[in-house]
């Protein structure tokens, strides 16, 4: 091969000339340069884009070499880019989204697989205790109500921030099994942190005896199952997501805990979670889970949502919020902890 | 010594190796080996990670090997690296590593 200068530099915005390369890249590979992107690694030989890789969060995606440049191990120096950047940034704990048929390169590079959609993409993480750890953590939570024989069932709730809306359906649920994990989202993209959002919940359902509280970690409705539900992304990529994080959950976290059945409120207002629901009641019987939606709980004609508490919030209408929240949400929403909350809730809606 | 975090050192370049120690505490030591030429020289790396973690007298660890054919002395220099991150020490014993 000529004498070449190999150079490596991440960009954060790239201009339309680095764009129009990296997208160039991307397509030889069969690959899209996403939206939801931190920063973007070019490594150019010479003058010409030989690999490319992308950070979003602690996902790492869009990893290609140029096919002139493939066998001289340029997927090592992307990687070792990519992981040093993410420990710079204080992420131990990684992900990285590729083809089926690239999973070999990926394993010898040190990521175990998490979990496959066939023919379309692989998810797999850095720590190869990873999702063991999580499954050892939900057992750990779940020890005082291990003896308890009959159906576990589970709802996914982000609660932002949990309403009588959440507790309706959680009450529900919790009647018809004998067991219910209930699983809060983790991803902090919300207006309410997640540490908020957990403690009302626990807080507000601390009467419901068979009750498990969880948080749904990197492995459910996160960016790393789940990047398309909080980014706007075709039908297409949202489906496969869906595939991603539906299978992961019926097939790896369900049977861990002997889970069997997944309620969910009806969605009539947010569109991404009303797909969803869909996508659950066709993929999750497959995996032998049961599907039971349940009619939203109204007031006033009107369906009680965490959408509605943040509207009242806007106006600052307490004596709404209050007849619409568990205490435990009231009390923090009039606290000065809910002040601040308000405050970016305003900043956010200009 | 005593790893209380993540620590990382080397690179997956031809030749080097990337090693990863996660604290264990009170489970004892687990090696997890990646490499190009583990079917050569796996028992040769496992033998040298051994070694180093008891002159440095590390008891409790998760160690992820990915190697991509480095040679002893790299393997070393890598995982003491590692490790002293692992330990958040910077006073180095030079004569052990």
């Amino acid at each position: 091969m000529d004498d070449y200068q190999i150079n490596a530099e991440f960009i954060e915005k790239p201009d339309s000339g680095a764009m129009l390369e990296i997208t160039n890249l991307l397509k030889e590979n069969d690959l899209t340069f996403e939206t939801d992107i931190d920063e973007t690694l070019l490594i150019r030989i010479g003058d010409s884009l030989a690999a490319t890789g992308s950070i979003s969060g602690n996902i790492l995606k869009c990893i290609a070499v140029k096919k002139e440049y493939k066998n001289i191990n340029l997927t090592g120096s992307i990687m070792t880019n990519l992981i040093n950047r993410e420990y710079q940034k204080g992420n131990t704990d990684f992900f990285l989204f590729t083809k089926p048929k690239n999973k070999g390169i990926f394993l010898q590079l040190g990521f175990s697989p998490v979990y496959e959609v066939k023919n379309s993409v692989v998810l797999m993480e850095n720590n190869p205790l990873g999702l063991d750890n999580y499954l050892k953590e939900l057992k750990k939570e779940s020890r005082s109500k291990l003896d308890i024989t009959g159906k576990a069932a589970s709802i996914v709730v982000n609660c932002n921030p949990i309403t009588n809306g959440h507790l309706y359906l959680i009450e529900k649920a919790a009647d018809e099994c004998d067991v219910l994990h209930l699983f809060v989202v983790s991803e902090d993209r919300s207006l309410f942190p997640m540490k908020v959002r957990y403690q009302l919940v626990k807080e507000a359902t601390s009467h419901i005896n068979n009750l498990v509280l969880h948080k749904g970690s990197n492995y459910i409705i996160s960016n790393a199952t789940f990047p398309s539900y909080f980014i706007k992304e075709s039908k297409q990529i949202i489906d496969i997501h869906a595939r991603l994080d539906l299978g992961l959950f019926s097939e790896i976290i369900a049977p861990a805990l002997g889970i069997t059945a997944r309620f969910a409120g009806d969605e009539p207002l947010c569109p991404v979670t009303s797909n969803y629901n869909r996508l659950m009641k066709e993929i999750l019987p497959k995996h032998g889970i049961d599907f039971h939606i349940i009619k939203r709980f109204e007031t006033d004609g009107e369906p009680v949502s965490a959408s509605r508490v943040r509207k009242c919030l806007l106006k600052r209408d307490f004596s709404s919020i209050k007849k619409i929240v568990p205490s435990a949400t009231y009390n923090f929403l009039a606290s000065s902890e809910g002040e601040k909350i308000i405050e970016k809730l305003k900043k956010a809606g200009k | 010594m005593k790893i209380i975090k993540t620590g990382i050192a080397g690179t997956l370049e031809s030749s080097d190796v990337m090693i990863t120690v996660r604290s264990n505490s009170g489970k004892g030591i687990k090696i997890n080996l990646q490499s190009t030429v583990k079917k050569q020289f796996g028992k040769q790396i496992i033998k040298v990670t051994n070694n180093l973690l008891k002159e440095l007298s590390v008891e409790d660890a998760l160690i992820q090997i990915n190697d991509i054919g480095a040679l002893d002395c790299t393997i070393e220099a890598r995982l003491a690296a590692a490790l002293y991150r692992g330990a958040e020490q910077s006073e180095y014993d030079w004569e052990k590593i």
